[in-house]
């Protein structure tokens, strides 16, 4: 077992600065768990994962949203809020909330929002946001991890 | 009748004829009867010989009744009242005229008709021979009953009248009829401070305190006494000037020839007596003090010694014994155990009647107390008897009180259950009796089926030091106090404890309440001290430290982690396989994990639960897993720490709380908290305690260097309470694979050991609200996977679901709460010692915790 604690500085030194897509103190925590820098067993096929799984996530979002279906909103977005956050990507974890805050027919300071088509409105340009920072983000990360589209 | 009697008195022959002074001419005795004084002739021997017609005149007696009689036995008849007393004054001053051959005058006698008698005695001589006596009676007004009071020149009523008047001690005066004081003595003066001028015509109230006169008490009092004849009464009274003092006072009714003309009132000051009164009680109190002092000391310093020798004997139980030998050391243990136990009641006992007993207030879970004692006392049962235990489902989650006191008094019932039933069934039931605002008091109820209760020992089943076969061969060991004790504590919590004979048949039902204070928000927890459930900071632990502890046990510890999103699930695993842990399951929501803790009650060290899920959340997933009695650590997971989350999730059941999204090194503190820093929950509270001291010297010694290892629990874990000093602790190497081999162990898939290689771009998908099945998911993964990701966790998977299947139909999440336990202690302790391998022999009863799959035998038995 690798010391976790040898590794600290080394990652540290390494990791990229990704602006403020990602919370580096967690992205740093996950490129830890990878036993060496050169193929990143773990991080990297996570990291990928999670786009195949924001992808997929959207896709269902655009349809919950086209059925106005605002609960299954609310759900997706807690979803992906989980794992985007788990990996310290700040900027869609940020959508997310606002998607599902709005699913909850909530504003995003909790207040309510009890018109559904100003919530779905919402919610439409939050998805755009995000999938547009998801496709920004997966480019720095392809970088990163050396793995072109 | 006047001439009756002379007739019959000239009749007698004259007694002093042939004196030399017979000359007179008219008949002596006619001129005996005519004298106008009362007379009586006796003969030497005192009877009577003639008797004036004057005297019987007088006395108003016939003379037969008189003359001929013995003198005593008349007067006696006479004397009104009767007073033997008199009759023996007059019998001495006759005595005293014969020896004194001179005249003598008795005292006055009371005699009928309110008239006194007085006897002059004149002996008559004849040379030295006693001839007669004669009684010159004389008449004079009733005299006083207290002569001896009545001095020479003083009446009897004057002395009387001085002697009340002279008494300082006590005040003695009279009221009329009305309450209004008619007389007044010294005593009177001195106490109350009036003059007779003051207070004589005033009504006797003014003695009384406003408080006395609201409620009408002098009144009352003249009421009570003209009915009861006397009235007393003890009570405040007020002097002259206002000053009070402790009195006691007696009322008589005084009544005149039938008629009521006052009351006689005697007031006693008692201040002294009563000050002195509570002096003594104090004295007795501070002994009693000291002596409760002395026992509670006393118990501390056998205890220390106790537990040592205790600790002792169950390291020697752990090495290799000839049986003899063994039995020996079994003897002693056992009655180490018993002897700390009297010892514990003692200074139970000594605590709670001095006073000194306090209660803490914690948070309580009624279930897991109840559960965790019927899942301990069940293991001493011979297979013959089954618990039975139900929880009503009202019961609070959690309530504010002393839960090792709500403990203590069922373990008690539940021991004592355990001890007197052979065969059948102890059945243990906690309901909520009663509920309002701001509280809950519980109702929990032992019922047996042994040897029950005699009718005529009932009465006396709480009282100290008594047992109810003290007379027979004593076949029950005990002190005694154990009920006597559960008494008292169950009237602390406010509630009551009682008993009644098993309605269906044979045996015993005990029960108690207890009141316990409803949470009512979290900020009330928190101001209660934090008790097992609560986490507690970590000491300032170096976290690489506390890194290296927990990677000593990973392979001893087997982690559950819940978690409905599989990017999260990796990461998760990720940081646990970094920090060295192996045996990790894996639920995807509520249900599965609920599905798998239940089926596995002691499988998991922890839980790692995320809060917010699809299907059931972590909330009602830990209410479910903690209905089913299991206190595996849960940590909740939830994203964004938002106030009041980590309160809620305490509130739910869980144990601690870690924000996502997960900070490594607060999950090492987490983890650290609660796989190093607490003892195992499988073990009940006794035997975490001296779980402890054995730990402590199992450490000692390895750090000594014996090459006697420590026995690990049989399912492969260590006591969880390593690390408690400073550095490293010693773990002996453990068979990891044992829990592998445990029947059904592989539920909720447990994953390889191995670090998963790149498992290449994968589906990873958000699961579908209605079924969640990462393991599925898994299975998709392209055959090409490396390491062991595909091929050994389908494996497992299999094994994993038909275990499942086979546990959901007995385990369903919606399960009644009733739960049948079969004692299998003994034989499950017996396999733990042959097949280390195999230590649930038992298994398809694991439905609670049973003794053998604890592992470690607790007991040494």
């Amino acid at each position: 077992m690798p010391g976790v604690d040898a590794r600290d500085n080394q990652e540290s030194d390494t990791m990229p600065d990704f602006g403020e897509h990602v919370d580096d103190a967690i992205f740093s925590q996950i490129l830890e768990m990878d036993e060496n820098e050169t193929d990143r067993e773990f991080s990297a096929p996570l990291v990928f994962g999670f786009f195949e799984q924001a992808k997929e996530t959207f896709e269902d979002m655009q349809r919950a949203a086209e059925e106005h279906n605002l609960d299954k909103l609310s759900s997706l977005g807690h979803f992906l809020k989980g794992s985007s956050a788990t990996l310290g990507f700040n900027k869609i974890r940020d959508s997310c909330q606002v998607i599902q805050q709005y699913g909850h027919k909530l504003n995003v300071d909790g207040t309510s929002e009890p018109d559904e088509a100003v919530c779905l409105k919402k919610i439409e340009e939050a998805l755009k946001t995000v999938r547009v920072d998801t496709a920004d983000l997966e480019k720095i990360m392809r970088k990163f991890f050396h793995q072109p589209e | 009748m006047q001439g009756d009697s002379s007739h019959s008195s000239r009749a007698e022959p004259p007694s002093t004829a042939g004196g030399p002074a017979s000359l007179a001419s008219p008949d002596i005795g006619l001129i005996f009867d005519l004298a106008p004084v009362a007379l009586l002739i006796l003969t030497p021997g005192r009877r009577i010989t003639r008797a004036s017609s004057h005297l019987l005149a007088e006395w108003r007696v016939a003379a037969h009744s008189c003359v001929g009689q013995q003198l005593l036995s008349f007067v006696e008849k006479q004397l009104q009242p009767p007073r033997p007393d008199h009759l023996a004054h007059l019998t001495s001053a006759i005595d005293d005229a014969i020896a004194a051959r001179a005249e003598r005058t008795s005292r006055p006698i009371n005699a009928r008709h309110a008239v006194s008698w007085k006897a002059r005695v004149v002996p008559v001589f004849n040379g030295d021979e006693l001839l007669s006596v004669a009684l010159e009676w004389h008449q004079g007004p009733p005299v006083h009953l207290e002569d001896e009071l009545v001095q020479p020149g003083l009446s009897a009523h004057e002395a009387f009248q001085i002697f009340v008047q002279a008494v300082k001690d006590y005040a003695i005066f009279l009221l009329d009829t009305k309450g209004i004081v008619v007389t007044w003595n010294t005593g009177a003066e001195l106490l109350k401070g009036y003059t007779r001028d003051d207070i004589v015509g005033k009504h006797f109230s003014v003695f009384y305190g406003q408080e006395d006169l609201d409620i009408k008490k002098p009144e009352m009092e003249l009421e009570m006494c003209l009915r009861q004849g006397r009235v007393e009464d003890e009570g405040w009274r007020y002097r002259k000037d206002g000053s009070r003092f402790w009195a006691n006072v007696t009322i008589t009714a005084v009544y005149q020839n039938g008629v009521h003309v006052g009351f006689g009132k005697v007031t006693r000051d008692l201040t002294e007596r009563k000050s002195a009164e509570s002096r003594l009680i104090a004295a007795y109190e501070e002994s009693e003090r000291l002596k409760s002092d002395f026992l509670a000391n006393m118990s501390h310093e056998i205890r220390t010694p106790m537990h040592g020798m205790l600790s002792a004997c169950t390291l020697l139980l752990d090495t290799p014994l000839s049986p003899s030998q063994r039995d020996i050391v079994t003897i002693m243990d056992e009655s180490g155990q018993v002897l700390l136990q009297v010892i514990n009641d003692i200074l139970d006992y000594s605590k709670l009647t001095s006073g000194s007993f306090t209660m803490h207030s914690d948070i309580v879970g009624i279930t897991s107390i109840v559960t965790s004692v019927v899942r301990s006392a069940q293991a001493g049962l011979p297979p013959s008897v089954h618990f039975e235990l139900f929880l009503s489902p009202d019961l609070p989650r959690s309530v504010q009180g002393d839960p090792l006191r709500y403990r203590q008094i069922l373990q008690n019932i539940v021991s004592n259950a355990v001890k007197f039933t052979d065969k059948g069934t102890i059945r243990v039931c906690a309901s909520v009796k009663e509920e309002d605002e701001t509280s809950s008091t519980i109702l929990t109820e032992v019922t047996d089926t042994g040897i029950g209760v005699p009718e005529h020992a009932t009465s006396n089943l709480f009282m100290p030091f008594t047992q109810f076969d003290a007379t027979t061969t004593k076949q029950y060991k005990g002190t005694g106090l154990g009920l006597s004790i559960a008494k008292s504590l169950a009237e602390l919590m406010g509630g009551r404890i009682g008993y009644r004979p098993n309605p269906d048949r044979q045996g015993s039902v005990f029960w108690f309440t207890a009141r316990f204070n409803k949470i009512k928000n979290m900020e009330q927890v928190k101001s209660t001290k934090e008790d097992d459930r609560v986490g507690w900071p970590l000491p300032d632990a170096h976290v690489e430290s506390l890194v290296e502890e927990l990677r000593m046990v990973s392979s001893t510890k087997s982690l559950l982690v819940v978690e409905d999103n599989l990017i999260n699930q990796k990461v998760m695993l990720g940081m646990l396989r970094s920090i060295g842990f192996r045996n990790i399951s894996l639920a995807s929501n509520g249900i599965e994990a609920v599905r798998m803790v239940r089926g596995r009650p002691a499988a998991y060290d922890v839980v790692l639960m995320d809060v917010n899920m699809p299907i059931m959340d972590g909330h009602e997933a830990t209410r479910h897993i903690r209905a089913g009695g299991i206190l595996v650590p849960i940590v909740a997971m939830t994203a964004y720490a938002l106030k009041g989350d980590r309160e809620r999730c305490i509130e739910h059941g869980m144990n601690d709380y870690i924000a996502k999204p997960v900070n490594k090194q607060r999950l090492i503190m987490v983890l650290a908290k609660w796989l190093l820093r607490k003892t195992n929950y499988r073990k009940n509270f006794e035997e975490r305690i001296s779980e402890l001291t054995r730990y402590e010297e199992v450490t000692a010694r390895e750090m000594l260097g014996s090459d006697q290892p420590a026995k690990a629990d049989a399912d492969g874990a260590v006591p969880a309470v390593s690390g408690l000093g400073p550095g490293p602790v010693p773990v002996p190497p453990i068979k990891a694979a044992a829990r592998a081999e445990e029947p059904g162990e592989a539920a909720g898939a447990v994953l390889p050991t191995a670090l998963p290689a790149a498992e290449g771009p994968q589906k990873l998908m958000p699961q579908d609200d209605e079924v969640q099945q990462p393991h599925e998911e898994k299975a998709d993964a392209p055959p090409s996977t490396p390491s062991l990701s595909g091929r050994a966790s389908s494996d497992t998977r299999e094994s994993a679901s038909t275990t499942d299947a086979s546990e959901v139909s007995e385990m369903g999440t919606e399960q009644p709460l009733v739960t049948v336990l079969p004692g299998s202690k003994g034989d499950a302790t017996a396999d733990v010692r042959e097949l280390p391998q195999h230590p649930s022999p038992t298994g398809e009863h694991q439905i609670l915790l049973l003794g053998g799959r604890d592992g470690e035998p607790q007991t040494g038995t």
